[in-house]
């Protein structure tokens, strides 16, 4: 029981990462991010190859995941400068495929769909509770860090000029706000937060493969972030960990459903997730925690 | 008032939490018996996982009528993998830590079974899967996995005499991108080149609606033969665009691909003449008549056969070990599978012996089930057929 819960919350951690990854780019930025899932992937295999196949130590590895997962953000950003609303998300969704499918046939790179397993733990495996416990708490401290940033961030300059970028290109480039600039950083620092929680996954699972990283993955981050409210870092954070709360109550409730096969348990909890969507932005269409309007500084 | 409720509150969940500290053995030795299945019910292994975990479900009915193990029930509680190792391993997790089952049975996915492998054998828990790919059973699993399915080297080896059986010489190999598709190439290529043939492959992303241009880039290369190696729905594609390209050579597929539901779906003259390969099932077995009735089906598919040995084995090695955990099935379970005793082909007569003191070795649906020490199988039967006039007619077993 104990183990499970833990379990959970460490997947838990990491969505709340990939979910304040996508705050950033989707609800800060305004740029629709549907390539999660290849940012997320990239950070996992940055990592995954490095301290696996080289031996590195996973510090290193998470250092280069983060790194990878920025500038992947970084070549997806300029590629689609032009680009806004559903056309990046179209962009950006296929770029997601394009990874996984290098992963699953570039065998010689990344070991293909056998993926990559015996991926170093970060607490030993031996060590019973305190694997899921250790790894729980340097999750949650990643969270934290990440948290802590993003609040810094949303109320510096920076964070207010971004926010101009997103409610209106034109008038932030008139008061000579530099969208190009601004937009690339947004993209390219939640691609690396993306990053980190790949590299965090693989380190706890210790097996990355490419069927990991399907698009379902960023499904669940959207709906994640919509219910917690998309321009708050604490409510990409809630929202993750509700999400897994419900992802995995549904199963119970699932079971105890009188006369309902296994097969059409299965059907209803992927019924329930998307009737929890359809609630969710009925009820709090700007979420659990809605973006609070900044005031002007007294002088 | 709140602080009274507060505290009542604390006390409940420390009272909880350090129940959960103790040991399983202080926990309940009474109770059902409680396995899991954990088999594709959504996603791309979505037509074969709901009659896994069916069979699975009928298959402990029968042997809790027949008076349970050591007097106990079986419980089994199926959870969906979503043909997903991320969900799968989810869905592993809930199973060994909340419904605290001794073995996981059924996963199919490789990827699937390579993520839940260590989750299984660091919690004690058995895992049988019926997942081909070769380097599952290489794992380090301190024997706590066994699988059914014969490794998909033994299959490609197969495949390529079978085709050479055809007169082939040149043959193709088209298939999706699988953790087997790299080894099962090899196996091909090997026999086919040993016998002076040789091979082409060509990977094709299964979720395409159409394969014209990779039928058309196959076709190039005159093949006579072409080795199939897709699950059912993209091998429809594959099937379809090879006729309309009017290719004449021979076709071979996976008994589990080209299946009655694709012969089904096509018209005749489309699948006409198509040759499929398939781990025998034992059929005429009463194992096998077994799953049949089960599943009232005239012929269960391959891995409703797998899983129904599996839960056999398992049931008999419990009965054997007199208990109830992964360890003890481990311990145990080439003890009724293999080594001689009296044959048997469910485990409802099985646990009569074994409650006399008999040894047993079973026989099951899908193949006689002995193991090595790695968890492969060591004797695969294959069942060579065809289709003729929208049917699959059996050529031959060996």
């Amino acid at each position: 029981m104990l183990t499970y819960i833990l379990f959970m919350l460490v997947v838990g951690s990491i969505y709340a990462l990939l979910a304040q990854s996508l705050m950033l780019s989707w609800g800060l930025a305004g740029l629709v991010n549907l390539g999660l899932a290849g940012f997320f992937a990239v950070g996992a295999y940055a990592s995954a190859m490095l301290t696996t196949w080289e031996q590195a130590p996973i510090l290193v590895g998470v250092f280069a995941a983060v790194l990878a997962g920025g500038f992947a953000g970084l070549l997806v950003c300029f590629s689609t400068l032009r680009l806004r609303d559903d056309y990046l998300a179209i962009v950006t969704l296929g770029f997601a495929e394009i990874v996984r499918i290098v992963a699953s046939n570039e065998v010689w790179l990344t070991g293909g769909t056998d993926g990559i397993s015996g991926v170093p733990v970060m607490i030993a495996r031996d060590t019973g509770i305190w694997f899921h416990l250790g790894t729980l708490l340097i999750t949650v401290a990643a969270v934290i860090l990440v948290y802590v940033l993003q609040r810094r961030l949303l109320a510096s300059p920076w964070g207010r000029a971004l926010r101009a970028v997103r409610e209106d290109q034109t008038v932030a480039s008139v008061a000579g706000k530099s969208i190009v600039r601004f937009k690339a950083q947004a993209f390219s620092l939640a691609a690396a937060i993306a990053g980190l929680a790949g590299a965090l996954y693989g380190h706890y699972t210790s097996y990355v493969a490419p069927d990991q990283f399907q698009p379902l993955i960023t499904i669940y981050i959207f709906l994640a972030v919509t219910a917690g409210g998309n321009a708050r870092p604490a409510g990409a954070v809630l929202g993750a960990y509700l999400l897994v709360a419900f992802l995995e109550a549904t199963r119970f409730l699932a079971e105890i459903a009188p006369g309902v096969t296994a097969l059409q348990a299965a059907a209803l909890r992927e019924i329930a997730v998307g009737i929890g969507l359809v609630f969710v932005l009925t009820l709090r269409p700007d979420g659990l925690l809605p973006e609070r309007s900044q005031k002007a500084p007294a002088s | 008032m709140t602080d009274i409720t507060r505290r009542h509150i604390l006390g409940t969940g420390i009272a909880f939490a350090s129940t959960v500290a103790m040991p399983a053995i202080l926990r309940a030795q009474t109770g059902p018996i409680k396995l899991g299945t954990l088999t594709p019910l959504t996603g791309s292994g979505g037509s074969y996982g709901p009659a896994m975990a069916d069979t699975v479900k009928k298959a402990a009915d029968d042997i809790n009528k027949a008076g349970g193990i050591l007097g106990r029930q079986l419980l089994i509680i199926s959870e969906d993998d979503q043909t997903s190792p991320e969900a799968g391993l989810r869905a592993a997790r809930k199973l060994i830590d909340i419904d605290k089952v001794s073995a996981i049975i059924g996963t199919w996915a490789s990827a699937v079974t390579t993520a839940v492998v260590p989750v299984c054998s660091q919690s004690g828990v058995f895992l049988s899967t019926v997942s081909g790919a070769e380097p599952i059973t290489l794992l380090p699993h301190q024997g706590f996995l066994i699988r059914t399915q014969p490794t998909t080297t033994l299959q490609g080896t197969k495949f390529g005499e079978f085709a050479l059986g055809a007169n082939a010489k040149t043959v193709a190999f088209v298939s999706p991108q699988t953790p087997f598709t790299e080894s099962q190439y090899a196996a091909l290529t090997k026999t086919v080149t040993a016998a002076g043939g040789k091979t082409t492959s060509l990977i094709y992303d299964d979720k395409k609606t159409t394969l014209r241009t990779e039928v058309d880039q196959v076709l190039r290369g005159k093949p006579d033969a072409i080795v199939m190696g897709g699950y059912t729905n993209d091998t429809a594609v594959l099937v379809r665009d090879l006729y309309r390209a009017n290719y004449r050579g021979s076709l071979f597929g996976f008994g589990y691909s080209v299946n009655k539901q694709l012969v089904d779906a096509l018209p005749a003259d489309v699948s006409e003449g198509i040759y499929t390969l398939s781990p025998s099932p034992a059929e005429g077995s009463n194992a096998y008549k077994n799953v049949a009735r089960l599943l009232g089906v005239d012929s269960p598919d391959t891995y409703s056969c797998q899983v129904y040995d599996h839960l056999n084995l398992i049931a008999m090695a419990m009965a054997v070990g007199k208990g109830d955990t992964g360890t003890i099935i481990k311990d145990n379970v080439r003890k009724v599978s293999q080594g001689g005793g009296e044959r048997v082909e469910t485990a409802v007569d099985g646990l009569k012996l074994i409650a006399d003191g008999k040894k047993v070795d079973y026989d099951g649906a899908s193949g006689p089930c002995d193991f090595t020490d790695i968890g492969d199988i060591t004797d695969a039967k294959f069942r060579y057929e065809q289709v003729k006039g929208g049917k699959i007619i059996l050529l031959k077993i060996a």
